[in-house]
């Protein structure tokens, strides 16, 4: 980290006036919402899932999940003009269910309901709630009413929730049920240092298996790291559990979402104390360094926890002016926004086309993006250090101390790559001859 | 009327299909009229996998929402292409507004409004509830033949030049094509001819008369194209596979275009010092004996499927175990009969799609290979070097082939092991020490009739190359067994259990 590339002068870009965002709002930036609901669904262990819907909209998505979902072989009905108009929709998934029935080994069957099934209207009250023993459970995803995968992947969680989760069951003292796709350390992380103020993590969802949803009622309290499982968080709240937001990230943050996390398992307020200030301690060491002092970096993602990325790297020392996400604004994602904008982050963007992003590449001058694949090729061809936003969350532990360090190092090496970019625009975009 | 299912499928809808064809236009904004999953799945998602694009940039959508399913699409069509203009994105560029299912379900047919918003513009009824990606793409060059090309061309105008040869086909989401463009432009250079345009893939709209220029059409796939070269009213010849078609192909060509047929001769010779010396040399080589004795089969669009039969099959006499094109015909094996072959007896090399690999990978099918040949599937071939068509492609897949048989030999020779060791692989570091497995015994171990029947039924599963090796395990596995149960011989049970052991 000696090498430390001169950065933009940040008293530059004092705004004049509020950002608003795009002119207009094009080229929406998120997957298909459906395909948030085939990830969640498709994973699940023994999970048969039959879909509802055109040829195409089957060969995208299909395409997606089988590449990064799940290899999994998905059955569905022909859906035509002729099936569509005669009213064989009905029919065409009591097909189609069959077909997936037959499997081994089936723990469940998720009938994934699309555009053009909900247009024709499939009905849930004809269809079976199971056959031969194995669970069917519909899930209606179509995108012109979802408007972002992970808001999709929420709908198909809280589907098999309701079906799976035991009402009834007696809650175990201490044990936290974490609700979110994150790094496979993180939740290893998490339990190691509940374990030292008396609780543990019980599970994490969505699950890879039916029986982490049973297993997810059990829980004295649920984590809601990312901010997007509003249903889920709802029907966990129907049945009496009570739900942490936020996530561990960063000093502050850590040590606040340990001692909520203390206080929903009911455990022993010295020991999280003593555990909180200890990775405050740890996280504030790190950051006396300020890693990141006098970058600006712009933070465009898709599901809302790019407000946890952003908080880490306002405590690295960066100036972070401009977040966007897919996901609509909710009460999960209120206190991370505040947060940001006590910190010099001046607009956050929800439900982001690709419009706004470019609107805010030319209002300030950024050092690094971590942005969707649009925009972290735009920012590419402008020779600017920047990471689609998966890949960067996807690859290193996030949470804690631990994440925070991680995560921080590898930023401060990809602004070191500056060079790297400006030659290869410089090469690429010259005149040919 | 019977309900017909689909297991995971290989081709998409014409909306695909045509947006992929107009997608190539660089003087051509598309706007399609469809929830943002269709622009998406399409625009951003998929065709960075097949065609290593980071996103098609001249593509747009309605974004259909709730209200617009309910009072239609007209507003959203406005909205969208006056935001268009707003930003400059039309500028200079025509307009094509192409429906999607989603838009034919609620029959949002734009046609009028369309031409009321921009008079240059027009509209393409997909019709992609019905038509696959090939019916889309033939459709999609017709349209624009019929309204950017023919208007423009005098009737019976002769070619501009008797060499000009257009390539018609080539387009987004066409597996490999960036190779195989390079090969047949190669051949057609090679035999006097000159390259007029590549339609739709190094095209603009604009250039879409100079069609008409040419002497003769390559088209570059069977699954579309001909039609659009026969409309056109040229000479048309099919993109050539293999060492003996491509040269009937160039013979032909070059008695098209005039060529004399002493330069036609000369670049085939020259071809087979040069290009073709791999096929000569490894023929003659220890590897082509292989080729007698293994099988395939071919999941892949119809211009693959009968060139690698005539290829693999015809020319170089390896077996092809059966095979199905795209777009599928009735006698050919759907995607359900596919899993249920590839899980009963898996062919040594299947060239496919992702489809097929997660059948092999299902069936835990170690003894196959399987060659990437077909979408859908994540795979980049965007280098020059990849080709199946012409005489490159013909060196490209028996070195690939050849390639394979080497890895083949690598996993499956005996080892002095019965069981590989514990361990989780594939972390660096030092092998982990050799797991203590009891030694196989010297003595012969006697077997019954039924038991060996079984053993021989079993080893006609795997594939050639691999079969010394299995026999030898499972022959190991079950005598281990039948001694750890003090058996004096190996009875059918016991070959059963190793079998159901995985041995």
């Amino acid at each position: 980290m000696a090498d430390m590339i001169p950065l933009t002068p940040a008293a530059n870009e004092k705004s004049q006036d509020d950002f608003k965002g795009g002119a207009c709002k094009l080229h929406p930036q998120t997957m298909c919402p459906a395909f948030g609901a085939l990830r969640v669904l498709a994973r699940l262990e023994g999970a048969q899932p039959a879909m509802i819907t055109d040829a195409g909209c089957l060969y995208g998505l299909t395409f997606v999940t089988h590449f990064y979902a799940a290899r999994k072989s998905i059955v569905a009905p022909i859906l035509g003009t002729a099936e569509l108009s005669s009213g064989k929709l009905q029919e065409a998934a009591l097909a189609a269910i069959a077909e997936a029935a037959k499997e081994q080994n089936v723990s469940v069957i998720p009938v994934i309901s699309l555009c053009v099934a909900e247009t024709a209207g499939l009905a849930e009250e004809l269809l079976p709630s199971e056959v031969d023993g194995k669970p069917v459970v519909l899930v209606r995803v179509p995108a012109y009413a979802i408007h972002s995968h992970p808001e999709a992947k929420d709908i198909a969680l809280a589907a098999v929730m309701r079906r799976f989760t035991e009402p009834t069951v007696e809650q175990e003292a201490g044990a936290l049920t974490l609700l979110g796709e994150v790094f496979p350390a993180d939740p290893l992380m998490l339990d190691a240092v509940l374990r030292k103020m008396g609780g543990r993590v019980m599970t994490t969802l969505p699950g890879r298996h039916v029986d982490e949803l049973r297993l997810a009622g059990r829980a004295k309290a649920v984590a809601a790291l990312h901010p997007f499982y509003r249903e889920t968080v709802g029907l966990l709240r129907e049945r009496g559990v009570p739900v942490i937001s936020g996530a561990p990230v960063g000093a502050e943050g850590s040590a606040a979402w340990l001692r909520a996390i203390g206080a929903a398992l009911e455990l022993d307020e010295e020991r999280v104390e003593q555990v909180a200030q200890a990775e405050e301690a740890l996280a504030r060491g790190f950051l006396a360094s300020q890693p990141l002092k006098g970058a600006t970096i712009m933070v465009s993602g898709y599901e809302g926890n790019e407000m946890l990325y952003a908080r880490l790297l306002i405590e690295g020392g960066a100036h972070v002016p401009y977040i966007s996400t897919s996901i609509g604004p909710n009460m999960l994602t209120a206190a991370d926004e505040a947060w940001l904008k006590n910190h010099g982050t001046e607009a956050v963007i929800y439900r982001k086309a690709i419009e706004d992003d470019k609107a805010a590449m030319d209002r300030w001058s950024f050092d690094l993006v971590i942005g969707t694949t649009t925009l972290a090729a735009h920012a590419k061809e402008l020779g600017i250090p920047s990471v689609y936003y998966t890949n960067m969350l996807s690859v290193r532990p996030l949470f804690l101390a631990g994440g925070m360090i991680a995560s921080l190092s590898f930023v401060r090496e990809l602004m070191n790559r500056k060079p790297l970019y400006e030659r290869m625009v410089d090469f690429f975009t010259e005149p040919t001859a | 009327m019977t309900i017909q299912l689909i297991r995971d499928i290989s081709d998409s809808s014409a909306y695909w299909g045509a947006a992929w064809v107009f997608g190539c236009f660089p003087d051509l904004h598309v706007v399609c009229d469809a929830p943002i999953g269709c622009y998406n799945l399409l625009g951003m998602a998929v065709t960075d996998y097949t065609d290593a694009l980071p996103h098609m940039a001249n593509l747009t959508p309605t974004s259909i929402r709730e209200e617009d399913v309910i009072n239609g699409t007209a507003q959203a069509l406005v909205r969208t292409i006056n935001d268009l203009r707003t930003l400059g994105a039309l500028e200079g560029k025509r307009l094509v507004v192409v429906s999607t299912a989603e838009s034919e379900m609620i029959s949002a047919d734009h046609g009028r409004l369309v031409k009321q918003l921009d008079p240059e513009a027009n509209f393409f009824w997909s019709q992609s509830l019905d038509q696959d990606e090939w019916m889309g793409r033939e459709r999609a060059l017709a349209f624009a033949w019929e309204h950017y090309g023919q208007p423009y061309v005098q009737p019976n105008t002769p070619p501009r030049s008797p060499r000009l040869v257009n390539i018609i086909g080539p387009s987004l989401g066409c597996f490999n094509a960036p190779a195989d463009l390079h090969e047949v432009r190669r051949l057609i250079e090679g035999v006097g001819g000159e390259i007029n345009l590549v339609y739709p893939y190094e095209s603009s709209l604009a250039a879409t008369p100079q069609l008409a220029d040419a002497a003769v059409s390559v088209v570059l796939y069977q699954e579309f194209g001909a039609d659009l070269a026969r409309t056109i009213g040229r000479p048309q010849l099919f993109a050539p596979f293999g060492v003996f078609g491509t040269t009937s192909f160039l013979r032909e060509l070059g008695s098209l275009l005039g060529t004399p047929p002493a330069q036609v001769e000369a670049f085939i010779a020259h071809e087979k010092r040069t290009t073709l010396q791999p096929v000569w040399d490894l023929w003659r080589g220890p590897q082509s004996d292989w080729f007698a004795t293994v099988d395939c089969a071919i999941v892949a669009g119809r211009s693959y499927v009968e060139g690698l039969q005539q290829f693999l099959g015809t020319e170089l006499g390896m077996k092809v175990a059966w095979s199905s094109g795209r777009p599928r015909r009735d006698d050919e094996p759907d995607n359900i009969e596919i899993r249920r072959r590839l899980h009963a007896k898996a062919p040594a090399f299947v060239f496919g799609s992702i489809n097929e690999k997660i059948y092999l990978a299902e069936s835990g099918a170690r003894a196959s290979h399987y060659i990437p040949a077909t979408f859908p599937g994540p795979v980049v071939r965007r280098t020059t070097g990849t080709p199946f068509m012409g005489y490159a492609g013909a060196a490209n897949i028996m070195q690939e082939i050849v390639n394979r048989f080497y890895d083949m030999v690598f996993n499956f020779l005996p080892v002095e092991q019965v069981r590989p060791p514990a361990g989780p692989p594939g972390h660096g570091g030092p092998p982990p020490p050799p797991v203590a497995t009891p030694a196989p015994s010297a003595e012969t171990m006697p077997w019954s009739e039924a038991a060996t029947t079984r053993l021989n039924l079993a080893i006609e599963q795997v594939p050639f190359l691999a079969r010394i090796s299995a026999s030898r395990s499972l022959r190991q596995a079950a005598e281990q067994l039948a001694r750890n149960r003090k058996l004096e011989a190996v009875s059918l049970e016991v070959v059963e259990e190793a079998i159901s052991q995985g041995s």
